[in-house]
């Protein structure tokens, strides 16, 4: 037994401080510590972990405050102070990419062009309307986490703004390259060394997907890297249909953003109050519910290919309607236009990909003898030589819908749609490597053409003054009309929500 | 809700000297109204106690319930399955948690459920501290809540899952035709394992039994953000924010929620703790609890130390060596060696010796004969003897020492090279387990890398425990077989469980288990029975 000598019979009871009890489960309403989790990392620190490998695979400078020293340096020497306020600017011709791309280096927007689209041209407005959901400033803005990315590589965290003017006027002093969008924190952000870091918490954010193509890189044959054309951008127009009608249909969502990422992807914002609140848990879940690959991220599986029991029969709804959506456009966009197993150096993975051993060594010696098959004659190799072989031990018909599947379903980041630290280039930045507006479209009216894209330099010929009478007031239009919807059924919602906590005070 | 909480609290701050009313209220209200505070026998734990508890039913009620979770720990350690770790836990539930059946006759029905209420409450105290402590303690209470659950009536299931108050909608029979097909591939394989389970092995379940077991289910919705697992494997259909849950699956959804429920719960408690340090009385007992500091109250029978009617004395107690466990094998292998023992061996293996029934007199000459071999009668007598007469209570403080469990032996300083006290499944390196291991009998199969990979991963008394399976298989066969006697399948704890444990299983197989052995067998007593 303990050593407890005591017997004493004084009443005690082992009800501790008052605050213990809280019966609220419910994911909708949210107190101020119900998305804390106990992730101890040191977030000033933290690099998010697709910085590295972000549009122009630059590394970033990480700043953790405007007096300290940067923790990673870049390959240009010079170091650019990142504070807001006194901006010395370097010249321009020290830029600090290192990785030369194959394609686009065209154009790339100078430090006046910059200031100028901030100046006349980005809807500031709107992108404030968009986080704050009402007119007023409220706290969905004020503590909300902005970064800002220079031109060194330096990266700035925890920025915040009271009002859209503030925002305005500092990204105009501040000149980033491009500026980034966090979670909504219980203070506000700039504020933070204030408080204890476990005060720190993000509160709230949209629910983001990232989809970018280098993540296909193992069946795109007409690009590679940072590169991209219209044949390969059809896996992001294929993606973003079976992406956007499982979070309407399924999960129920409404307010889906899609925006151009300005160069070889796209994102998705969900700015729904009820994924808003999401907790990272939660998030993990949804985003799992639409992985169904999962080639990127934590669970990585050995060759980045899932495991066969995610195609076990019955397929799930999911599954089942975004084979209707693949299995069409397979022979087009796949064995035609890519025509990936053509060469020697892939047809392995077809031959590889078959779960029979006769029949993948079969396959194997065939193509080896009988050089330049395409694609398509492969595809039909395997038929043949499964029916020539009499192989039962799978069904042909199920592994042709797998290989369909794995090698268009969406290819998504879990990492960034998990993680609420995580931050994501704002809309109607500007890439700058391209010179591209990170555009926000919408897929149902019609797919999406990256290379006819609004582009810096085209809208200053267009017109130099006048948004209006240049490309980009469509998308601006576009981006305004969601607004006002979000804003429109926030404002409604809130009323109730408002109304039943009332309820139940009294 | 948090308004609710403060002002009871501070209401029963006004009552402080209640105690005795209390009293009165069971007396004349009956049972009745006390328990209408616990009106299902499982519970979410969502209120705080209010009501004052002695200083002694805290702590013995928070180390019950520890005994409790500490087996499920070891049988989850051992990877038995639900259905074995069922069997192991019956028992230990009804000697220290019981919940018996509302129908059953029975005045303590209040008693015991406040017991249960009370006692997790102190732990989650005791157990808020550490991530790692959180971890453990949500997982071992989530098994042991799914243990009661299952324990649970139909009906009295029926009635706890509407107390939860969860958002459930029962799914129209106009959404379960449009859904059919969906509904149907989302269910296929749960609920074919499911007929398959409840069907004679062999047997071929069809498409249509499963199609027609559907047509029967209540399909419930739920927003997804109430299950996350069900989501994320894509295990159940899902539409307009609604996931559609089988009454077959609400078993788990309500496991998974009661265990995000309670980690919600520790980390809001870990935030009200620094309140309760000032009752300082709490703090040692809460200390204590969370340093898992618990002696198995190992009950040697009263029987060793005059131990006359004891079949071991200073001649036989070698013959004994198969049935203790490998830390005392190993020290008696030392004694019999280097004929001495340092200090710390010397008081792990008298204590032991002692609780199976060597008597101080019998102690004293198998010491001596020894000790002898080594040294002078003269320096025996000069140097040792006090101590051992002492390990008896024969000198000093002439306090009745008790043998030591696993716990006491493992928080001792760890033994040196020349040393052989400790816990050899901590203490030994590999290879030199293997060949203890292999003196037992058991050789390179795959059963002693179970034990190396246990050892090594820190589960020293689970990997003795898989010894002693190993060892005495035969015997435990023989007695599940026949019926013969109580198994006790539980964790060992104990040097001495092992011990009993070992000479019940013999005297089953050789037939001589009666009233002696049985009272010889302390075991069987304190553990195996009841
Ligand atoms: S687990 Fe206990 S009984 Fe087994 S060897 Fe270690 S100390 Fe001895
Ligand atoms: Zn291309």
């Amino acid at each position: 037994m303990p050593s407890f000598e005591e017997s004493d019979p004084a009443p005690i009871s082992p009800s501790p401080a008052p605050e213990l009890p809280s019966s609220q489960v419910h994911p909708a309403t949210v107190s101020p510590t119900k998305h804390q989790k106990e992730n101890d990392q040191d977030d000033d620190d933290f690099i998010p972990e697709n910085k590295t490998k972000d549009d122009d695979g630059d590394q970033k400078m990480i700043f953790d405050d405007d007096n300290e020293e940067p923790e990673l340096k870049s390959s240009t020497s010079e170091i650019e102070k990142p504070s807001i306020i006194q901006q010395s600017k370097p010249s321009s011709s020290k830029s600090s990419s290192s990785t030369t791309t194959t394609t686009s280096t065209k154009y790339k927007p100078s430090s006046a062009d910059m200031k100028h689209y901030y100046e006349r041209y980005l809807p500031f407005k709107s992108i404030f309307l968009w986080l704050n959901h009402s007119p007023a400033p409220q706290t969905d803005f004020t503590m909300r986490e902005f970064a800002f990315e220079y031109k060194s590589g330096a990266y700035h965290r925890y920025n915040s703004f009271s009002n859209v003017s503030e925002f305005k006027s500092t990204v105009l002093k501040a000149e980033p390259t491009r500026f980034e969008i966090g979670a909504v924190y219980p203070i506000e952000p700039k504020l933070r060394k204030q408080v204890s870091k476990n005060v720190m918490k993000p509160q709230m954010k949209e629910f983001v997907l990232d989809i970018d193509l280098t993540d296909y890189d193992d069946i795109r044959t007409c690009c590679s890297g940072t590169s991209i054309c219209e044949k390969c951008w059809k896996f992001i127009n294929i993606a973003i249909e079976i992406i956007d009608v499982a979070l309407k249909n399924d999960f129920g969502f409404k307010h889906l953003l899609w925006v151009f990422s300005g160069r070889r992807g796209c994102h998705c914002w969900i700015s729904d109050y009820r994924a808003r609140v999401m907790d990272e848990n939660i998030r993990r879940s949804v985003i799992e519910y639409l992985d169904v690959l999962h080639v990127k991220g934590s669970k990585k599986s050995n060759g980045g290919v899932a495991s066969l029991n995610m195609f076990r029969k019955p397929y799930h709804p999911h599954i089942e309607r975004s084979l209707e959506v693949l299995k069409d456009q397979f022979i087009d966009v796949v064995i035609r236009e890519q025509d990936p197993w053509r060469h020697e150096d892939r047809y392995e993975d077809l031959a590889r990909a078959v779960p029979d051993y006769r029949l993948t060594n079969a396959l194997m010696k065939y193509w080896k003898t009988t050089t330049d098959r395409s694609s398509a004659d492969k595809w039909l190799d395997v038929d043949k030589y499964y029916q020539n072989l009499k192989i039962q031990s799978f069904d042909l018909q199920d592994w042709k819908k797998e290989m369909i599947f794995k090698t268009m379903y969406p290819r998504l980041d879990v990492e960034v749609s998990r993680q609420m630290i995580h931050l994501l280039k704002s809309p109607f930045c500007v890439h700058p490597g391209t010179g591209n507006v990170c555009i926000p479209f919408d897929p149902s009216k019609e797919k999406f053409n990256p290379l006819t894209a609004p582009n810096l330099q085209t809208l200053f010929n267009e017109d130099e003054e006048h948004v209006e009478n240049t490309s980009l007031q469509p998308s601006i239009d576009l981006f305004n009309k969601y607004v006002r919807e979000l804003m429109k059924e926030e404002l409604s919602k809130k009323r109730t929500r408002d109304e039943s906590k009332e309820n139940l005070e009294f | 809700m948090f308004r609710k909480v403060k002002r009871k609290t501070d209401g029963r701050r006004n009552f402080d000297d209640r105690d005795t009313s209390f009293d009165t209220s069971v007396g004349a209200g009956g049972f009745h109204d006390d328990l209408a505070q616990y009106p299902h026998r499982l519970s979410f734990y969502k209120l705080p106690p209010m009501e004052e508890v002695t200083l002694e039913e805290f702590e013995t009620w928070a180390i019950d319930r520890l005994k409790v979770l500490l087996e499920i720990e070891s049988c989850s350690a051992r990877s038995m399955t639900f259905k074995e770790t069922e069997q192991v836990m019956e028992k230990m539930l009804a000697k220290y948690l019981p919940l018996n059946v509302p129908s059953k006759e029975s005045s303590s029905l209040y008693q015991e459920r406040k017991k249960d209420h009370y006692s997790h409450f102190i732990l989650r105290l005791a157990f808020c501290r550490s991530e790692e402590l959180r971890r453990r303690f949500v997982k071992a209470e989530t098994t042991l809540f799914k243990l009661r659950y299952n324990m649970l009536s139909m009906t009295e299931q029926r009635n706890f899952v509407n107390s939860l108050d969860l958002p459930w909608v029962a799914a129209t029979e106009e959404e379960k035709t449009k859904f059919e097909s969906q509904l149907y591939a989302c269910s296929y394989s749960s609920v074919r394992a499911l007929l398959r389970a409840g069907s004679a092995s062999g047997v071929k379940i069809t498409d249509d039994q499963v199609r027609q077991y559907l047509k029967h289910q209540t399909f419930y919705k739920l927003p997804f953000e109430y299950v996350p697992d069900l989501l994320a494997m894509r295990t159940a259909f899902l539409h307009q924010g609604y996931v559609y849950v089988g009454q077959f699956q609400q078993s788990s959804l309500i496991i998974s929620e009661y265990s995000k429920f309670l980690k919600e719960q520790l980390d809001l408690t870990v935030r009200g703790l620094p309140g309760l340090d000032e009752d300082d009385r709490l703090v040692p007992v809460l200390n204590n609890l969370s340093k898992g500091y618990i002696s198995a109250e190992y009950n040697d029978g009263g029987n060793s130390s005059n131990g006359e009617d004891s079949e071991v004395n200073s001649e036989n107690v070698n013959t004994f060596l198969s049935d203790m466990p490998l830390c005392m094998q190993r020290l008696m292998e030392g004694v019999s060696v280097n004929h001495h023992l340092k200090y710390g061996g010397r008081q792990q293996l008298a204590f032991f010796l002692k609780g199976i029934g060597l008597s101080a007199d019998e102690a004293l000459k198998f010491w001596r004969n020894q000790f002898t071999k080594s040294m002078s009668a003269e320096r025996f007598n000069k140097d040792y003897k006090y101590n051992f007469r002492h390990n008896y209570g024969l000198e000093g403080g002439r306090i009745n020492y008790k043998p030591w469990d696993c716990k006491t032996i493992m928080n001792k300083p760890n033994p040196t090279k020349s040393e052989y006290h400790g816990c050899p499944y901590r203490d030994l390196h590999r290879d030199e387990l293997l060949v203890m291991l292999g003196k037992l009998g058991l050789e390179g199969n795959r059963s002693t890398d179970d034990v190396l990979d246990l050892s090594n991963r820190g589960e020293y008394q689970a990997a003795c425990t898989k010894v002693f399976e190993l060892v005495n298989r035969d015997n435990i066969d023989y007695a599940l077989k026949t019926k013969s006697g109580n198994v006790d399948q539980s964790s060992i704890v104990h040097p001495n469980q092992y011990f009993d444990r070992s000479r019940y299983l013999k005297k089953l197989r050789e037939g001589t288990v009666g009233k002696g052995a049985e009272s010889q067998s302390g075991e069987s007593q304190s553990i195996a029975t009841q």
